[in-house]
This record gives C-alpha cells, structure tokens and sequence, in this order.
C-alpha cells in the first residue's frame, strides 16, 4: 500500500519555522483559567460555567439553611391508649343551659377535635345541633381564663380556697347557676348549702321557661317540662315555639318531628304543621301553614285556638287572616285527636295555660305530651331569680357563687343586678372567661371545659349521660364541684365522688365503666307515658290574658338565633360566622323588619338592597331603651313587627369573636310579675341616616322558579307522585339513558365503588348543623365579617334559603349545597394544571398543592360551591406578616381543633366540599383489614352524621343493599331529582322534591275536577 | 419600471414631494435629536403610572387575591376583563403588517411599525393578568409543559387556559420577529448616520450587521412573507382560543358558539381604534402627517365602521339565540340580568360605544376629521372594555343557583393594576417613539416608486402622451 502523506496546509508542508512553533505547543493559545480577571478571559465559557457551578451551590445551600425547623416530639413512653394516627372516641354530653345532647368525641393524640351525636341515646338517637358541634372549639378559645384570680389577680388554688372559706363563713350563700342536669352535681351543691344556714340554689336560665314551668305547676301540680313527642304528632301547632331551631331541645325534637316528614309514594302521608308566630323563626319557615300576628296577640291566639277545639273561653277578636288559619288548626287538631300537638314559646304563665287545656282538649296528655317522664330541659325560676336581685339589693346576702350564667349581662334589669352584686361581700364566679358578671365578681375559680370535665346528666327522668374528660385540663382551672367539695370540708376528689355516686348506683365498678362506655344509662324498655289530669285555672287565665295591655302600632319582639343562641357561646367563631337559617347574616344582630314596614324607612327589597351591604340604620326605642341596629328585611315578619336577635353585645373581654359585636337586645326584655316577657308592646323606629354593613352569604331570595328547586303539595303528590318531576321527561328526548345517550363522549361506568348522596328537602328544616360538623371536620377557615361581606366564605356546605310567593307571608324551602361531584364536571376540564380531576369512586378531587388559583373552575362550577383561599386565613403561605385572622384562629391554642387527617389550605388554592374523602378511606381500610367488603353506613361524612333529620343519606350506589342505591331506584323514584341536570353535569348528589301538606294548589283541584267530569262524562 | 401602476387620481400614500433622503430626515432625525418637552412629561407619567401598577400588584401578591373584590361568585373581573382587552388591542398590528401585506394594500406601510410595536407592548400588558391574577403567582410555572420529577404531572390539555398560554406565547413571538426583522434595515440607516460611538455601537449591535446587500434584501422580503403567512392565522386564532375560554364553559352568557369570529371582530374593532389614538398623537408631536395622512385614518376607519358592525351584529345574534334557544338561564342572563338588572348599565355603554357611535364613520367627512377620528377611537376602546366586561360579569353575577348571586366593584388594586399596564404600554410606547423609527423608513421608500408628488411627477408626462405613442413606445420598449 503507498504511503501517502497527506499536508493539512502550506506551511505544513513547507514545514516552516513558524509551523514547527506551533507543532511545539499543543495548545496554541492560553488557557482561558488560566488568564487573569473575568474580563481579560479569552475564553469566558469555561468560566461562566464555574461561576453558574458555585452561584447554584451557594444558592442550594443558603436555601436549606432557610428551612424551618419545626418541632414534632414523639412519645418517650406511649400512652398505651393512644396509636398516632387512629382517633379515640369518648362518650360524652352537651348539657349547657339544658340542653341535653349525649355525644361522642373524637380525639386525636390526646385532642378532642369533634364532637359526634350518641345514637345510642333513645332521646336524641345521634341527633346534634350547630352549638353541639361548635362546642370543641370553645374548648379552645383563647379567652378562656387560665387561673384562678382574686380581684383580678392571678392565684392559687390554696390561697383562693383560704380566702373564700373564710370569706363564705357565717353568711347565707347563694348558688346561682343555669339549669344543672347533672344529679350529681346537684347533690354536692345541696351538702355545700347545707354547711351555710339560710343558704339557698337559685336557677336561672338566660332565655327563661318558667312560663311553661309555672303552667304546668298550676295545671298538673307538676313545676316540670313533659317530655314531648312530636313523632306521634300528625298535627302540629307552634304557637311561636322554635321547636326546630332553639325552643328547649331542638336536636330532639328535629329528630322527632322529621320522622312524620318522611315520605314517599307508596306511602303518601306526612303530619301537617301549623305555625302561629310572630317572627320568621326556622319552625315558622318549615310549616305548612303558617300564619303572623304581633307578639301582644300571643295569648288571644292561643285563646282562639282553645275556644275553636272546644274550650269553654269566647275567642277574641283577631285578623281574619289568622282567625282563619286558627280555624282550620283547630280542626286538624281536632281530627287528629290524641295525635296531636300543641305547643308555644310564649313565656307567660297564662299562655301556657291555655296551651295546657288545648293539648288536653285534644288529647295530647300521655300521647305526645309525656308528664310521666318529664324533661329537665330548663329549671329556672324567673320568680326565684328577682326575689334575689331584690334580696342582693337589701344587702340580704352573703355570699354569692355564680355557675355558668351571666346575669350581668342577659338579666331582664341587668343593671339592678350589678348594684346589687356590689353589695354582696363575697362574690364568685365559676364561668370560663372573664365575661360581664365574672368582671365583677370577686374571686374567679374558672370551671373545667366540659371536655376536660366527669359529670353526668339527667336529661329525661331516667336516662341518664356522661361527661367525661377527653384531654388533660388545658388550664389551671379545676371542676366547680371540686370547688364545692373543698369548701364544703369534703377532701373526695370530684371524681371519685361521681363514680362512687354511680358505683353505688350501678352496683358495680364494671357497669360504671360500662356506662362511661356507652355514655347512657337508660331503662331497658321505655317507660309508659302518662299524662295528668288537668286541673288549670282556664278562666282565670283567659280574664288575664284578655285584661293585658294591647300593643301600639309596632312592637318588638326578642329571638334567639339558632347558632348563638342565648350568647353563652358567642366568642366562637365558627357560630358567629354560621349564616342565621333564616336572614343568612353573620356576625352580628339586627332589627328584621318586613318589606312594608322597611319602605316607610325608603329602602325595600330589590336589586339596590341586594348588591350594597350598607344597611340603613335604626334607632329602636322600648320600655325607656334603645339601641342603634342596621336593619335587615326578613320576609314573613309581621309587618308590624321588630325582631332582634338576643346574645350580641358581649363585652370585649369575652373574646375577640364576640367582643363588641351586635348589641345587647336582652334590655329589652321586661319581668311582668311572674315571669320574664320577651317582647315589647310597644316601639317606636326611627331612622337614623346611618349605614352599616351587613355581611350575608346570600342576598338573592327567590328561586326564580327555577327547577332547581322541585316542590309540591301533599295532595298533588298524592294524586300524581310524577307531577313533581314533570320536567324530567324533556331528558327521555336524548334517548333511553341520558347519562350515555346525551353525550358524544364515553361514560365512565365506575365498576368498583360509586359515592352517592341524597338530600331530602322534607325534612332538611335548615339548622345548619352540617355547616359547622363540616368546618371542624374539614379545617374550614374562618375568614371574619368583612371577608364575608365581600363574600369571601368558605363553607363547603351551605344550606340556600328561598322565599316564595306573598313576602309578607312566604313559603320557605332549604336546599343544601355543596359539591356535587359531578362525572362530568365542568370544573375539571377547565382547570389548566388538573388540580381537580376525579376518582375512580366519582369523587371529583382536589390537589391543592397543583392548584395555582386560577378560579376557573369556581367561574365554570353552575352551583358555585368552589372556595377560594382568598386570603391567608391560617398561616400555611409562605409570605410573613400577611395572615388574615379575626378571631384568634391560628392561636396554638386554637388549631388543637384542626383535624390531622386533613390538610390547611394554603392562600390562593381552591377547595370545596371532598365528601369527607378521609373518612371515607378510613372506612375503606377498617373493611379491608377486617378482610371483609365495606357495609353501607360505615362510610359516612360529617355532614350526613350531624344532621338530626336524617336529611342526608351517603353511601355507594353500587350497593344494592345500600340506603342510597334503594332510595334513588326504589323508593324515591318519583321524587328523585338532580339539580340542574339537564346540563348534563351528572352530579354525585340528588335531591327529594319537597312536600307540603297544604291546602292544594289550584292546578290540582283543576285536575281531579277535570278527571272527575270526563269520569262522568 | 416598477410593475404596479397606481392611478394619478388615488390619493397619495405620502404627501408632499419626497426623495429618499428627505424621507429618511423626517424619521430618522428625530431619533438623533434630545426629546421634547411632551416627551418628557408623557414617560414620566408613564412611569408614575407603572409604579403604581407595580405597587398594586405587589398588595395583592402579597396579601393574597382577597384584595381584589372577586368573590365566589365572580371569579374573574377586571383582571380578564383587562387581560382580553389588551388582546384585542393587540389585533391591529399583525393585522396590518400581515393580512394588508398579503393584501398588497400599499397604505399599510405609513402606520405598521407603530402598530406593530403597539401589538407587541398591548400584548405583554395582557401577559400580566392571566400570570398575576393567579391565587399563587409563585407556581405559574405549572402551566407550562415541562418535563418534571412529580410523576410527571403534566398539564390539562383540556383546558382553554392552556391553549391560551400557547396562543398568547406564540403571538408573541411570531409578532416580535416579525417587527423585529422590519426593523433591521432601518437600524441600519439610524447606524450608518450615526455621529456618536454609543449609537453606532447600539444600533451596530441591534441591526445585526446589515449590509444592505441585494442578498440581504432578498432574504428580508422573504422572511417578511413567511411570517406574514405564519402571522395570518394567528390573527384569527388568538382571539378565538381567547374567546374558548368563555364559549366552551357552561355559564349562561358564556357558553355560546358565536364567540370566535365576534371576538376577533371586536379585536380587530379595538386594536385600530387604538392605533387611531396612537398615530393621532404621534404624527401630531413628531410632525409626521406627511406620512401618516388622513387617508392612512380613513382607511382604518372604514375598518371600525366595519368590524364595528359586525360586532354589533353578533349582539343582536346572541339575544335572538338568547330567546330562540328556549334556555331559560340564558334568556335570563341575557335579558333580565345583562340587558337590565343591576349590571345593565355596562351593557347599554356597550352598545352605545361599539355600535351605535362608530356608525358616523359611514360618513366621508367624518372619517377623514381627525378630531372625530380621536374621539371615536377612544370611545370605542371603552366600548370595548365594556364588553368584555359585560361578557364576564354580567354572566358571572347572576347564573344558574340564585342563591350564589352577588355584585362586584373593583378595589383599589384592581384599578391600580390596571393603570399598571397603561404605564407599561406607554413607557414602551414613549421609548419606541424616541429610540426606534416610528414608520418604517425602508417600506416607505419602497412606495415613493407607486405613489406620492414624486411618482405623480413622472407619470404625468406619460399621462400627457398621446395613447398612440404610449403604446408604440411600450411595444418597442427594449
């Protein structure tokens, strides 16, 4: 082969001198490293690179020595108990103000984090309201008192137990306590008074019964409260008692009550329900037939009522309108004889009295109104209580020990109360916070939470509950009957007093643990109701309420709204930001007054009253008082009538949810002699030029005769169960399944697990309770007045509220709304970065760490149910100094309450209702380890637990055993409805027409009519 | 001899006789000389006002969305309202530089640099929204399609959002090229004249060593075809996928198929109003009225008159689908809640701004007044805010569950941010008119050949001959 040799240039093959220089050095130019200076660099490449290698180091590492360190201490010796990660529940009970709920509490690493209904209990079967579901997090309200003080100084246990033992000494004592349902506790009062001669227990409840208290004193001898039984009722007549939202025990009777509201075709027939009141209350707003009159009218009505089931009294004179409704009450009354029931809000003895010949007119007594095993609800004595403001002021008394109340504040002349509070030597309050009454008192011995409490209840005579502690106490407080014992002399730990009480009681020390088990001790089989003879002074009572003062023009009347009831719980904020059922304000009172009565102030419902939340202020002049309120246009008020809300007005040392807002409406409620009214006849309104905003979640109120609401009367339902899902049939028009056939795209058929939920529009009577068992489950934030006014809440349930027909008097249905979960949701295919996307089960998800905050989804959702994090609402951004808290939320304190299982949420990310997702995995888990397939009911959300009516069912459709796979193919066929379905969103939830068992609407009547005369024909 | 034979009679593209030196005096000088007095007070407006805007937008990044008025109901109000209507603006630009070039509509070339800068800066101002109106800013990098670690997640093909990152990203890029590369030869010119090393080297650097070459030429005129042909269907396209974003959702107002060709009208509407209102006022102060003549206005008003009216058009279509389509959610949003109803007076500035004024324009005296000219091209831009406005919330406010209804305002941030962009788009615009040649000094010289004194001149001893000897002389042309 040649040798050939190729030259790459001249001067290689000229091999010149400067070639062979070049040869020499086989890098003919410097290194770049190697010059001096980045800008003298030939070759800055190389550099570049090294500056980008060390600035990305640098930056990596002064990053991580950024990060937060965040302290999780494990267990140095586990509680044997306690498993991190698996909640522990204890039985427990709600027995504020009398109010008797046994409940269970989930605890999560030694934190009560949610309050459940007890269905084992036969009084309130699992039933819970708002407040009962609020109640954990005032557990952790950073107002709570967390010692003991004397005169506002911090103390000791011993010193301030020295003092006050020697300070009780000698002089009367006087325990004042709201209604008590614990026997127990009762009994270590009564050993304490009796160390004290002349000492008495005086009860007094904020928001008082002793009207019925007293009537049934004088009519069966008995000062108690029957227990009542609406689930035998087939006729119902509020005479103004909210029994559904805040009258006595309203879990209990919402549970009662939606039991004669279920209702299907097969078997067409629901009670009826009649209401007679003043205010639009959430009883009023869920009647068939309701009917307005002033607060003055009470008594004649409840006259009228009597004469027309055949009392021996003349009716008065009344509007005819109510004359009427009272009329056809009473004969439904009386066709329904010993299934019926009657029962008033007033508080007057009188009243009651009436009532009491009603309800034995009609043969309530033994059937729905049990006097045998009478309730224990509420125990005050409105008498009892003056008698010792009088005595106080005498200087009559020694010693007072104040228990759970706050007369200072909700006591009908507050202020006499004061002066006389001043003349007490020694003063004592028990109550957790620093509220009205406690400022003035003396000593504060701050009671336990009851979530850190033993105590028992006797809500019925005979069934008992249990309180029991579900975490250390967070403070140093200490049990007011610890208190008691120490200075009754008695060295027994409260404790082990119950137990030995129970131990004693129970025959063993087994069957007392057994009980706390179980939180209820009931006899085996119901006690036999009873009635009683009645033996009421009709005559007399009539002459009284006949002789009262008649009303002005316009009068007022007090409520309690059902989230904040009498004010005892009003520093927490998740009731505070609960719309009201009715008006859907929160965080604050107002005067509600009617559309006609607003337009003498210039102002009327319409598009201007529903885009400005400045409302027009007026000042309300009663009884010699006033106060400045906004007002609010409530449809279905009497048009003549004003309604404030009690429990606002807290002073600002009650916390800083409640601190300052709303005004305190209980000065105007007055005592008569007997008992505490609730009204005043007379009122004067005036406007005072002012605005003030109102923050409402909703301000639309009409339905707009929408389909998304279906609704119909008892008698079209009957005659035609189809009528009320007329409109379905245009989906037929798309083919046999409008699921496949109206779509060009696949269907999904969801072979496994298929979540389902149905809402029952019957008997959702809109308390809300769901909302907040949602929030604590949840973690949902609460965002203040001011966001709420801009409409940013974030609610994952909220319970719409529409008004139709006459605004002065309108028929009211609630319609919760909450993720639908549609197969096909326009949310999900909007969203950019799929952040919500959905499950094999048809869950449509969220995955808030994609989220980007686009609000797309919220724009394309039709129900608007996706909330945006607006704002920072608890700390989880990464920006300082911006979080947005009104109400302590993000205190340590306070997120003990955030459940583990579920993540915060993060400013500028979008969540809306999951269906509980890990409730629903938890259940999905236990069946699995079981080794067996999930049963219907045990996947369950909060929603559907809270409800006392059982309203809302859940569970897997694919079930054929499940409750919602035979409601949606078997039993509710005709009522079954999907909300705005034909835009084939294909929602997860579907709802039951509503009902109403009134008069029928013409279109019926038209109907059979012309049915009857082709018959004929 | 040029192949284009323009009639005497048409009106002159440039008035007033022009050689190419003279031409190139007008625009280029001044960029040479320091800015006046106007100059100064309008960016340091623009400034102020961008400060602001970046004042704003700082509040609500930092304090969260909440700052703003939107609410659960309404999820989107000025922002996208802003965020289209920039969009629109920027219609005009590509419009002109790339349909009227393929039109061969010589007019075009007095008024594309401006109006392709105005593209260019109206659509970095409509960028802004759909990035800052996000609940967290911070991860808006989801949206593009990046490989990643997270399984990958990937994007949602899906989404009109997505599409609208594509569209409005590709917009941009093919319109900054496209002004880009029509630049370079008159970088060149600002280089060569050059009297200081600064602004050789600057304008050295930024005409990327154009020579001026037959080659560069050649190579020029080619790019500017193949990207008028890439920009044509982007005109259409943009605001089509734009308008997805309302039409393929289910709110009432929203979901309805008109949407593309009534959302690229009303693009085309605003953006040559908005070139209106910049070209009045930049021919005004850089005393370029030779240039950018009433006929450049007029022409451009016909366009208004036009797509005014088809936008008008497709408002009478949507009542009429509104009622004809028996859907009572629509028929209500259309009738009761947008037509009337607490929102109804942004439907009726609408309709005022966008169709019943622009109809003054089918009169000749009043397309070629400047006065009514200006006055109309701002009216029409608030027209056409207004519908954009009117398309989100008026749907948005009351839909489907009347319980869900509510009201909006804007905040402060709201409007600040707003006023952000006016300062982003006119500090741009006040940099373009000072630093880079606002007509484009090439194109224009290219039509002295077809139009103008100068060609006029010459063919006027043509117009002069007799025709025999005009056709004898074009038969024995060599």
């Amino acid at each position: 082969m040649e040798q050939k040799k190729y030259w790459k240039g001249l001067e290689e093959l000229h091999n010149t001198d400067a070639h062979q220089e070049i040869v020499k050095n086989e890098f003919s130019e410097e290194l770049p490293f190697e010059s001096e200076g980045l800008l003298n660099a030939r070759t800055p490449r190389r550099d570049f690179l090294k500056y980008l290698g060390f600035t990305t180091a640098a930056a990596t590492i002064a990053a991580s020595c950024e990060t937060p360190i965040k302290k999780a201490i494990p267990y140095v010796n586990k509680p044997e108990e306690i498993t991190p990660g698996v909640a522990n529940y204890y039985a427990s009970s709600y027995t504020i103000d009398g109010e008797y709920l046994p409940l269970l509490v989930k605890t999560r690493e030694g934190r009560p984090i949610k309050i459940e209904g007890n269905t084992s209990s036969a009084i309130t079967q699992g039933a819970t309201t708002a407040k009962a579901q609020g109640a954990v997090l005032s557990l952790y309200d950073t107002a709570r008192l967390r010692f003991p003080t004397i005169a506002g100084n911090e103390t000791t246990w011993a010193e301030l137990d020295k003092q006050v033992t020697a300070a009780l000494s000698g002089a009367p004592v006087v325990v004042l306590s709201s209604t008590l349902l614990s026997p127990t506790t009762k009994k270590v009062i009564g050993e304490f008074l009796a160390k004290y001669p002349g000492s008495r227990h005086v009860v007094y409840d904020a928001v008082s019964y002793s009207g019925i208290l007293g009537a049934n004193e004088a009519s069966y001898g008995k000062r108690v409260i029957p227990s009542y039984h609406f689930e035998n009722a087939k006729t119902v007549v509020s005479l103004g008692a909210d029994f559904l939202g805040t009258w006595l025990n309203p879990a209990e009777y919402a549970k009662q009550f939606a039991a004669t509201r279920k209702i299907n075709a097969k078997n067409p027939e629901m009670s009826k329900h009649f209401v007679f009141e003043s205010t639009m209350s959430l009883t009023g707003a869920n009647a068939d037939e309701r009917y307005t009159h002033k607060p003055s009218e009470a008594g004649a009505v409840a006259l009228a009522l009597l004469a027309a089931v055949g009392g021996s009294v003349t009716a008065p004179t009344l509007d005819p309108k109510v004359a009427e409704g009272v009329k056809k009450a009473a004969a439904s009354l009386k066709a329904n004889a010993g299934k019926a029931l009657v029962v008033s809000g007033s508080n007057d003895v009188n009243v009651q009295i009436i009532v009491n010949a009603i309800n034995n007119a009609i043969g309530a007594n033994g059937s729905t109104i049990d006097l045998a095993n009478p309730s224990n609800y509420r125990q005050g004595n409105d008498a009892e209580m003056a008698k010792l403001v009088a005595d106080m002021n005498a200087g009559a008394i020694g010693s007072l020990i104040v228990y759970g109340t706050n007369p200072a504040y909700d006591y009908v002349d507050a202020a006499k109360f004061t002066e006389g509070l001043k003349k007490v030597k020694t003063t004592i309050s028990f109550n957790d916070r620093v509220d009205e009454t406690t400022e003035l008192c003396k000593f504060a011995a701050p009671d336990h939470h009851f979530l850190e409490s033993w105590n028992d209840a006797e809500g019925r005579t005979g069934y008992f509950s249990f309180v029991q502690p579900t975490i250390s106490p967070l403070f140093k407080t200490r049990a007011a009957q610890d208190s008691f014992l120490t200075w009754t002399g008695n060295t027994t730990p409260w404790v082990d007093y119950l137990k030995g009480a129970w131990v004693a009681k129970l025959g063993g020390a087994e069957a007392w643990d057994k009980a706390l088990q179980d939180g209820i001790v009931e006899p085996a089989t119901a006690p036999a109701m009873g009635g009683a003879s009645f033996s009421g002074d009709v005559a007399g009572a009539a002459a009284k309420i006949n002789s009262a003062k008649k009303g002005g023009k316009l009068e007022l009347v007090l409520y309690e709204k059902v989230a904040i009831g009498n004010g005892r719980l009003a520093n927490n904020p998740w009731l505070q930001e609960m719309p009201d059922p009715i008006t859907r304000a929160t965080w604050d009172n107002y005067a509600c007054i009617s559309n006609t009565l607003a337009k003498t102030f210039a102002t009327q419902l319409g598009d201007d009253y529903e885009i400005n939340t400045e409302k027009k202020v007026l000042k309300i002049k009663a009884k010699g008082k006033e106060v400045v309120l906004p007002l609010l246009i409530v449809p279905g008020i009497h048009p003549d009538v004003v309604a404030i809300a009690v429990g606002y007005g807290r002073s600002e040392k009650t916390g800083k949810a409640a601190g300052g807002i709303g005004k305190n409406a209980y000065i105007f409620s007055s005592f008569n002699g007997t008992t505490v009214d609730y009204f005043a006849p007379e009122v004067t309104v005036e406007a005072t030029g002012d605005k003030y905003p109102v923050a409402l979640t909703q301000t639309h109120n009409s339905y707009e005769g929408r389909p998304i609401i279906k609704e119909t009367t008892l008698e079209e339902f009957k005659h035609n169960p189809h009528e009320v899902n007329e409109d379905r049939k245009e989906l037929d028009k798309f083919g046999k399944d409008f699921r496949k056939d109206a779509t060009l795209y696949g269907n999904y058929s969801y072979p496994g697990i298929k979540w389902g939920m149905s809402i029952d529009l019957n008997t959702c009577f809109g308390c809300g309770a769901c909302t907040i068992a949602c929030q604590a489950e949840n973690n949902v934030s609460v965002v203040g007045k001011e966001e709420v006014a801009k409409a940013h809440e974030m609610h994952w349930i909220r319970i719409d509220r529409y008004f139709s027909g006459d605004e002065n008097n309108p028929e009211v249905v609630f319609q919760p709304m909450l993720c639908q979960h549609c197969d096909n949701a326009p949310c999900e295919n909007v969203c950019p970065v799929g952040a919500t996307n959905h499950s094999s089960e048809g869950i449509n998800q969220m995955a808030y760490n994609r989220c980007i905050g686009t609000r797309y989804c919220a724009n394309n959702c039709p129900y608007k149910v996706r909330r945006l994090n607006w704002r920072d609402w608890n700390g989880a951004d990464s920006f300082e100094n911006n979080l947005y808290d009104v109400a302590d939320m993000n205190d340590n304190l306070t997120r003990m309450v955030l459940n583990p299982d579920v993540v915060v949420r993060s400013r500028g990310v979008m969540e809306k209702c999951s269906f509980c997702v890990q409730k629903l995995q938890d259940a999905k888990l236990t069946a699995k380890k079981a080794g067996r397939p999930m049963k219907d009911g045990e996947a369950k959300t909060a929603c559907q637990m809270a409800c006392a009516a059982d309203a809302i069912v859940f569970g897997n459709v694919n079930d054929k055993e499940s409750a919602i796979y035979k409601i949606r193919n078997e039993e509710q066929t005709e009522r079954m409805y999907y909300v705005l379905e034909e835009t084939h969103t294909l929602p997860s939830i579907n709802y039951l027409a509503k009902i109403r068992n009134k008069d029928a609407a013409p279109k019926a009547e038209k109907e059979s009519a012309h049915k009857e005369e082709a018959h004929h024909a | 001899m040029h192949l284009k034979y323009e009639s005497t009679l048409r009106e002159p593209l440039v008035d007033g006789v022009k050689d190419y030196h003279q031409v190139t005096e007008d625009i280029i000088s001044p960029i040479e000389a320091k800015p006046g007095k106007l100059w100064y007070v309008g960016f340091f407006i623009s400034l102020a006002l961008l400060g602001f805007g970046a004042f704003s937008v700082f509040w609500q990044i930092y304090f969260g969305v909440g700052v703003w008025n939107l609410n659960k109901t309404i999820g989107w109000g000025w922002d996208i309202t802003n965020f289209v209507w920039w969009v629109g603006i920027g219609h005009a630009g590509t419009l002109i530089s790339a349909i009227l070039l393929l039109f061969r509509q010589g007019w075009r070339t007095g008024v594309n640099r401006a109006a392709e800068a105005m593209t260019i800066f109206a659509v970095m101002c409509a960028g802004q929204f759909p990035i800052i109106h996000m609940g967290r800013v911070w991860m808006a990098f989801f949206i593009l399609p990046y490989p990643n670690t997270r399984g990958p997640v990937w994007v949602n093909f899906n989404s009109p959002l997505l599409w609208d990152v594509f569209a409005i990203s590709t917009y941009f890029t093919v319109s900054l090229l496209f002004w880009y590369s029509g630049l370079l030869p008159d970088f060149a010119t600002i280089r060569d004249r050059a009297k200081t090393k600064l602004r050789k080297l600057l304008y050295g650097v930024a005409s990327f060593g154009w020579t001026g070459s037959t080659k560069h030429w050649q190579r020029h005129e080619s790019l500017s075809l193949v990207l008028a042909g890439l920009s044509t269907p982007l005109v259409l396209s943009v605001h089509t996928i734009v308008s997805f974003d309302f039409a393929t959702s289910v709110i009432p107002g929203w979901h309805t198929t008109i949407f593309p060709p009534y959302f690229v009208a009303g693009a085309i509407f605003s953006g040559f109003a908005m070139v209106n209102t910049l070209l009045i006022i930049t021919r005004k102060i850089l005393n370029l009225e030779e240039y950018i003549t009433v006929g450049h206005m007029e022409a451009m008003n016909k366009v208004i008159v036009l797509t005014g009216s088809v936008v008008g058009c497709a408002y009478l279509t949507e009542l009429f689908m509104a009622w004809y389509g028996a859907n009572p959610y629509e028929f209500d949003t259309f009738f009761k809640y947008r037509a009337a109803g607490p929102l109804g007076w942004s439907y009726w500035i609408m309709m005022t701004c966008n169709v019943i004024s622009p109809q003054v324009f089918w009169f000749r005296k009043m397309r070629r007044s400047v006065a009514v000219t200006f006055f109309m091209s701002i009216i029409v831009n608030i027209g056409m805010w207004f519908e954009r406005f009117v398309i989100i919330c008026t749907s948005l406010y009351r839909d489907y569950l009347p319980s869900s209804w509510s009201y909006y305002r804007p905040s402060w941030p709201e409007v600040g941010f707003y006023m952000g962009t006016f300062g982003l788009f006119f500090t741009c615009y006040f940099l373009f008119a000072k630093y880079f040649p606002v007509i484009a000094v090439a194109e224009i010289k290219s039509i002295l050949k077809t139009s103008g004194e100068n060609f006029k001149e010459k063919m006027e001893v043509y117009e002069e001959q007799p025709d025999e000897k005009f056709a004898h002389d074009v038969a024995h042309a060599h």
